[in-house]
């Protein structure tokens, strides 16, 4: 199954063994950063978003936040508050109407052609389906992260570099599916495919990895595997984690700041433990004890 | 509830409320039935004997497949002649191939802009509508009666089909693979590559090799009304020509053979892709 990993040794580093996951990391240094995000620099500024899709119903509206390096930055929601829109405006994958987003100094809404593809190679994204091209192999779909380094040649006929090959075994024993690294996708457990999809987006070398409910299709087990990964990664590695969740106790156990969306708006955008019923009511509509909470 | 619920005219309960498409469905069968059997009636019998006719047809038929033996042409030329037509197959089919990829990453509608898909698709309903033998005759005009203008019409019918397979393949594509890949900041031609083409491979296949057997049917159709040569040529001069009911069985059996092997290769290519 999917979370079942084996220790084994890593050319880097030593693994560390938790819960049954592998993962060089260093336990001390996940201690100290544990708290206090609130000093990390910004990296992205989103300012007055607005995003109305053909008629007049609005989807997001005037929604303005700050992301930091390095935090777990959970968006939670009723279905059809915005969620999945607000994700990808970030990468614009969805075009805002109005408003600005600022993204490393530049202003990411005016960007075009290559200077947009370069931006998103910055930003890595994983989904609630995976989204893997089946008929290939592990290490293949790992590779399509580079893509947006290359150019149309190198792209159409896979040329990867030996260095970039390494890297991208590395990245996948880190994950440990390296004993999957030739299977073709559709041979793999939803957890498994889930962590392809981690590496697709870690290959990129990503400031940011924008989460589309990552483990809305996987069993508690798998979850807990998924996100424990994601948190990791962000500790380990500085890289900011943008995670659409469903599920409101993982939201508060992974992250370091939730932002709840209501109807476009953002009605709530603060500490995961200062989230109280009133909160909650005014984030889903319903009282704390009339939700089923996982 | 009660006056929720219909009933037929027999007063029993309807499971189903058929909508306009249905209806005009079941109009345009009933409109088909009524004409096939009209048919029969305008039909123009006179001068056909009906017995002698089917017992003239079935002693061909006898002689064509339980004696077959060459007269006019050895085996020899004669399977030199089936590798000819094969080429002919061959020859439009890859060709046909290479040109309706690039076509249909136009026209699916995920991959392309609408008026683009727009423009190819009807062009190559255009093309589809006028008979493979039209076209061979047109490009005859300036390639003369043979070979060249053979391939030429034939590749028009492949583009003209497989565009519209390849293009209802690539459309079946989960919108989710592309948005990933887009998300990672890979252009078109690595979307193209690396997602549309490998996901599709064995649609691609398979359907290439159909193609290639329709091909290598219309190659031997075209033989003998183009000039293109090939078995079709021979099969032609045997029937009309000489009248040789024998040789006409022979030619058959060994186009069937082919016709077979064909069918076993698709049948492994496809689930080895």
């Amino acid at each position: 199954m999917a979370v079942k990993t084996k220790e084994r040794p890593l050319a880097t580093q030593p693994a560390k063994k938790t819960d049954g996951i592998v993962f060089p990391f260093d336990l001390e240094k996940q201690e100290q950063q544990e708290n206090g995000r609130s000093d990390a620099p910004v990296i992205m500024s989103v300012d007055n978003i607005d995003k109305a899709y053909s008629g007049k119903k609005k989807v997001l509206k005037d929604v303005t936040f700050d992301i930091r390096q390095g935090e777990v930055l959970s968006i939670i929601g009723p279905s059809g508050a915005g969620k999945s829109t607000l994700l990808r405006v970030i990468n614009r994958m969805i075009e805002p109407s109005d408003g600005k987003i600022t993204f490393q100094g530049k202003e990411t809404l005016s960007m075009k052609g290559k200077e947009l593809r370069s931006m998103r190679t910055d930003i890595g994204m994983i989904f609630q389906h995976y989204n893997l091209v089946d008929k290939l192999s592990v290490f293949e779909n790992v590779l399509h992260g580079l893509l947006g380094y290359k150019n149309s040649l190198q792209g159409i006929f896979s040329l990867y570099s030996e260095a970039e090959k390494k890297r991208a075994i590395e990245i996948i024993s880190e994950l440990g599916i390296e004993e999957q690294i030739y299977k073709r996708c559709d041979e793999l457990s939803g957890g498994q495919k889930q962590r392809v999809g981690i590496a697709r987006a870690l290959i990129q070398d990503p400031k940011i990895i924008l989460c589309d409910e990552p483990i809305a299709s996987l069993d508690p087990n798998a979850s807990k595997v998924i996100m424990e990964y994601l948190r990791r990664i962000s500790r380990e590695r500085d890289i900011t984690i943008i995670v659409n969740l469903h599920q409101l106790d993982a939201a508060k156990q992974y992250s370091d700041r939730i932002i709840g969306l209501n109807d476009g708006n953002i009605v709530y955008n603060g500490a995961p433990d200062a989230i109280d019923s009133d909160a909650i009511t005014r984030i889903y509509g319903s009282k704390l004890d009339e939700l089923i909470v996982e | 509830m009660e006056s929720l619920i219909e009933k037929n005219g027999k007063g029993r309960i309807k499971i189903s409320q058929p909508n306009s498409g249905q209806l005009k469905f079941r109009m345009l069968m009933i409109g088909t039935a009524i004409f096939t059997v009209a048919g029969f009636f305008l039909l123009d019998y006179s001068g056909l004997e009906l017995w002698p006719a089917i017992i003239g047809t079935l002693e061909n038929l006898k002689t064509m497949f339980l004696q077959p033996q060459l007269n006019q042409v050895n085996f020899g030329s004669a399977m030199y002649q089936v590798l000819v037509t094969l080429s002919l197959a061959f020859l439009s089919t890859i060709l046909g191939a290479v040109i309706s990829l690039f076509l249909a990453f136009g026209a699916a509608v995920n991959l392309s802009r609408p008026w683009i898909s727009r423009v190819i698709k009807g062009f190559i309903t255009v093309i589809r509508a006028v008979p493979t033998v039209l076209w061979v005759l047109i490009f005859a005009i300036a390639a003369g009666l043979g070979a060249v203008a053979a391939v030429i019409g034939m590749l028009f019918h492949s583009v003209a089909y497989l565009v519209k397979a390849y293009s209802e393949a690539f459309e079946e594509i989960d919108e989710g693979k592309i948005e990933a890949l887009r998300a990672t900041g890979s252009g078109y031609p690595h979307i193209l590559f690396q997602v549309v083409v490998p996901q599709t491979k064995s649609f691609l296949i398979a359907w290439t090799f159909l193609r290639f057997e329709i091909n290598f049917g219309v190659a031997v159709a075209m033989g003998a009304a183009a000039g293109a040569g090939g078995i079709g040529y021979e099969l032609f001069m045997s029937s009309s020509f000489y009248y040789d009911m024998n040789e006409v069985g022979m030619i058959t059996y060994m186009i069937l053979i082919v016709a077979v092997i064909l069918e076993l290769v698709a049948n492994k290519l496809k689930s080895a892709a």
